[in-house]
Formats: C-alpha cells, structure tokens, sequence
C-alpha cells in the first residue's frame, strides 16, 4: 500500500498565524513612536530614549538567539562594535561612500557570525558562551592596541557627510528624529523576527534547541539552521552598531567591549528572552532605571543586579513573560 | 541470488572500555516481519538499536538496509533512506504543539501525512496541545508518531510501551502490529512488555551479554529453557 492520505484532512495545519494583525500592530506602534516624538518636547529625555531603543535592538538580537538556539553568547558586541567601526574607519580613510559603508557594516559582522558559526555552533552551554567572550575580547584587545588605525582607548570621531540616501545627516543625530528612526527600525525587526520564528524555519530552530537528538533522527542537519540563527542575530545587532554610530558620531573600543554584550544578556532576561519583543522591554526598563538610580546612588548597577536576581528567581520568563502570561489569562490568546 | 534482508547487522562489536556491549552479533530481519528484541538489562539490546540507527559507532562489523552498506550513513542519511526509530526514554519536542513537531518531521520525510498518522494513534484532538502539557502515554504515542511520518520501510523501536498501562501497552501493540501489516513497514522491536512482544512478533531475538543466545518464534522461545530460566520465568 503506498496512497498518502492528503485529502479531506482532519487537521490540515495550525491557525495560521495573525499576520494582518501583526503587521496593523507594527505599524500602529510606529505611528504611536512618531507621536511620542512630537509629544515629548525635552531633549535630554529623547536622548536617553533613543539611546534605550539603539541598545533594545542590540539587546533583540542577543535575545533571538536565546530564544531560537537556547544559548548565552557574551561576545555580540563584537558584531556591533565592528559595525560602528567600519563605517568610521571607512569614512576616515575615504575608502567609499557612507551608503556603502553602511552596507558594509551590516555584511561585515553578519559574514564573520555565519563563519563562526559554522566552528563553534555545535559547542554547548558555558563553552560556546566562553568562547563567544573570547572572540569579542579579541577584537576589543585589538582596538585597544591598534592605535594607529583605531585611535585605541581614546576613540575617535567620525566624520558623516552632509546627507546620507538624500536624508541630512542632522536628522540621525537629532534626538527626536532619530528616536522616530530608530523605533520604527525596533519595530521592523520585531515584525520581522516575529515572522520568522513562526515560519517552518523558526519552529524548526526551536525543535533543534528542545531535542537536537531527536531533529537528526527525523531528518534534519542541525548545525547550519543553528548557524543562520546566529548570522541573523548578528545582523540584528549591526544595525544597532549603525545607528548608534550614525547619531553618536564617535567610536571607541567600549563598543566592543563584553560588559556590553553582558548588559544586553541582562536586558533579555529582564524582559524575557522566549518573547520576540522582551529584550527591547528589558533595555527600556535596564536604560531607565539606570537613569533613575544613578541620580541617587553611582552603585546603579547594584540595584540592576537586584532586579535581575528577583526576576531570576521570581519571574524566570521576564516581565515580558509575566505580562504575556497575563495578558493570556485575561484574553485567552497570546 | 539469497533475499536480501530489510535490517541486517554483521558481526557488530560495540566496546566501552573493557566492557564488550554487543559481541560480534549478527540479526537478519526479514521485510515486513515484526521482530521482538529481549533480553535482561545490559544484554545489548538498545546499544544494537542505536548501533543500527546510526546513533552509536560500532568497532568491526556492518549494517545492511535492503543489501545496501549503510554502515557510513548519518543517522540523518538512514531516515531519508527509511530507517525511523523511537527512544527508550520519551523523545520528543516538549515546547512545540503536537501539530508543529509532526508537521516539521513530515517536512524532512518530505510527505505529507501527518493527519493520516494523528490519526492512527489517536493525536488529532492533541493537535495544538503543547507538547509538554500532554499526559505521558500521549507523549509515547507522540513519540511513535514522530518516528512514523513518512511512513518508514523500517522502525526500531526501543522500549515504546515503557510506563505505559497494562491497557495502553496492549493498545500500542494492535496500533502497531495494525500499522506494520498495512503499511509493510519491518519492525524492530525492543521491549520488556512479554504480553506485548509474544502477541505481535513474529520472530524474537533473545540476547544476553552482547550476544544471540536464541532465536526463533515466539513458541520455539518458549521452549528454550536457558531463555526460560534467564529471562522468562513464568512470565508468558
């Protein structure tokens, strides 16, 4: 007997996922981003909540990789300090075009994750966390010491022509409009994210990362969806490295350094990793509470370690978790 | 020309350490057969298992899948080729919806029959359980399924009834021996459940010590008194 039975399914596949209203839902909250911009008239309040949505896309990429392949890497500033550092040192040695500079920071550190990946994606746990801080540390140390090219600890200023694509370059360092910029990136990349961990691909990750075993016993290869989850991450956190160098206009090896990529990991936790959106929760509440408290105490971070530790032990999936927890009492979907 | 056999491993040696795991064994499982695989702890029999599906490395020896040298083949190469299996110990997505998983298996065994198999072994009103929040013979039964998408030439199957009722394992069994018939599908079964093994095999292979120590019908193994004395009892 060889007939598949396809016809007249009992089940034919999941509720299809709510893109429509996803996508309602993005732009909604870009319109709601472009609106809080035209509200909120302080600038230093806008440039503390542009800082928060740069570091929130960092802190999404750190979290996408939680999520999808269930590891901690400590070396992702790497990626983002690598972006930042290739569009300031394509632009002060006069190489080529900011426009090409751009893309060449997102290519640069999305290339050097897949091939990473490809080496130490099938190493588990602390190991591949270890050996992600390792990387990232290489390419800090290297900054430090290169001081001829990179200008090392001091950093160095970079030089944007008058106009990037046509759009004045003041636009991306005025805080009001980069935060309408930089949210509706945030969003995007949410969208996005979203729509690729509910594809074949994304729950075809998520598998991997429940039962790794078991994905190679039912067919699948598993190390290269584990490496363009990496590559994708990656390139989620450039784009941060892009626009925090296109509104800063500075550089300096701290955007390398693994406290960097650490307070993104302490972001995702915060605000839940296993939700798309969480980590840019998380970063909202991280940069604000750093604000707050640092006008009390300079020992801010003690008090982000106990929030930390109380989520850890109290909330393990985050607020983000808890809200969408409740969120699913109330309503009864997600 | 002899048949070639849908399973065959020969002269498997798996060793750790000093210890011999399986001692130079030989199994020819013919296609289409049920073939029950006992024996008491430590005999061998999830070790040849997983030496068969490509889980485990043996020392010397080789594996045939219809007169074909798979012994190279990933584990990923023998399930495209039509080798599934299940686990002893419940193997399975737990934070996917039983839909999803099986729906991900369907795409690597690129058929699509995952309703088909829901429903066979009762999953469809699981459909969008997850997987996690469902009971443990479910979860079995999810598990079997998993191994089933694609419809496999040949299934191994390591202890599939383990902590399940007595009601649920002879369930199983009729669900299982129902499948093989229709399906043509070989079936290696490994399981401590004689209820279960007696009823559906058609042949059993006794092991004891990494080696054959019978081999026969269900009523031949009945009749050997070393398996008797060994392993049996009054079991059956």
């Amino acid at each position: 007997m060889t007939g598949i039975v396809t016809t007249d399914p009992i089940v034919s596949r999941a509720p299809p996922p709510r893109h429509a209203l996803a996508l309602a839902s993005a732009i909604g909250a870009i319109a709601c981003g472009a609106l809080l911009a035209a509200t909120i008239q302080s600038s230093l309040m806008m440039t503390l909540v542009t800082q928060a949505i740069i570091t929130a896309i960092l802190a999404t990429g750190v979290g996408f990789l939680i999520r999808q392949n269930g590891v901690v890497s400590f070396g992702h500033a790497a990626f983002y300090g690598i972006a930042c550092y290739t569009i300031a040192l394509a632009l002060k040695l006069g190489v080529m075009r900011v426009e090409f500079a751009i893309l060449l920071a997102l290519a640069l550190p999305t290339a050097l994750a897949f091939l990473l990946g490809l080496v130490i994606i099938r190493i588990p746990g602390v190991a591949f966390s270890m050996l992600t801080l390792a990387v990232g540390q290489a390419f800090y140390e290297f900054a430090m010491k290169a001081r001829h090219v990179t200008g090392g600890e001091d950093g160095f200023s970079v030089s944007l022509p008058p106009a990037i694509l046509g759009i004045p370059t003041a636009w991306f360092q005025n805080p009001h409009s980069m935060f309408v910029v930089s949210w509706s990136v945030l969003v995007l990349i949410i969208f996005g994210l979203a729509l690729i961990a509910a594809s074949p691909f994304g729950r075809l990750t998520v598998a991997i990362r429940e039962n790794e075993e078991r994905a190679r016993f039912i067919g699948y290869r598993t190390t290269l969806p584990r490496v363009l989850v990496l590559t994708l991450s990656a390139f989620v956190t450039a784009i941060a490295g892009v626009l925090f160098t296109l509104y800063n206009t500075f550089v300096s090896p701290d955007v390398l350094h693994w406290t960097l990529s650490g307070s993104a990991l302490i972001m995702a936790i915060i605000g839940g990793p296993r939700l798309i959106w969480g980590p840019a929760l998380g970063a909202i509440i991280f940069f604000f509470t750093k604000d707050i408290a640092g006008d009390v105490t300079e020992h801010w971070q003690g008090i982000i370690g106990v929030i930390l530790i109380v989520v850890m032990l109290v909330i393990p999936s985050g607020l983000g978790g808890t809200l969408a927890a409740l969120w699913q009492r109330r309503f009864g979907h997600g | 020309m002899a048949e070639s056999h849908a399973i065959e491993g020969s002269k498997l040696t798996r060793q750790f350490g000093g210890f011999f795991a399986l001692k130079g064994v030989d199994l020819a499982v013919k296609r289409g057969e049920i073939r029950g695989l006992i024996g008491p702890n430590g005999a061998g029999k999830s070790t040849l298992i997983d030496v068969l599906s490509g889980r485990a490395e043996h020392r010397s020896g080789t594996v045939r899948m219809f007169g074909t040298d798979i012994s190279a083949m990933t584990a990923q190469q023998r399930r495209h080729a039509g080798l599934a299996r299940s686990f002893q110990r419940t193997n399975i997505f737990p934070d996917l919806t039983v839909i999803d998983q099986l729906d991900i298996a369907s795409r690597a065994a690129e058929m699509p029959n995952i309703d088909e198999i829901m429903a066979e072994l009762n999953l469809t009103a699981l459909a969008f359980r997850r997987a996690a929040n469902i009971s443990y013979g479910d979860q079995r039964r999810l598990d079997l399924a998993l191994a089933l998408i694609g419809r496999p030439k040949i299934l191994l199957l390591d202890e599939p009834a383990a902590g399940l009722s007595i009601g649920e394992s002879l369930e199983l069994a009729h669900i299982l021996k129902d499948l093989a018939a229709r399906w043509g599908v070989t079936v290696l079964l490994v399981e401590h459940d004689m209820e279960v093994v007696f009823s559906i095999c058609d042949r059993i292979t006794v092991l004891h010590l990494g080696a054959i120590l019978a081999e026969g019908t269900p009523d031949q193994i009945r009749g050997v008194p070393e398996v008797v004395t060994a392993y049996l009892g009054s079991s059956v």
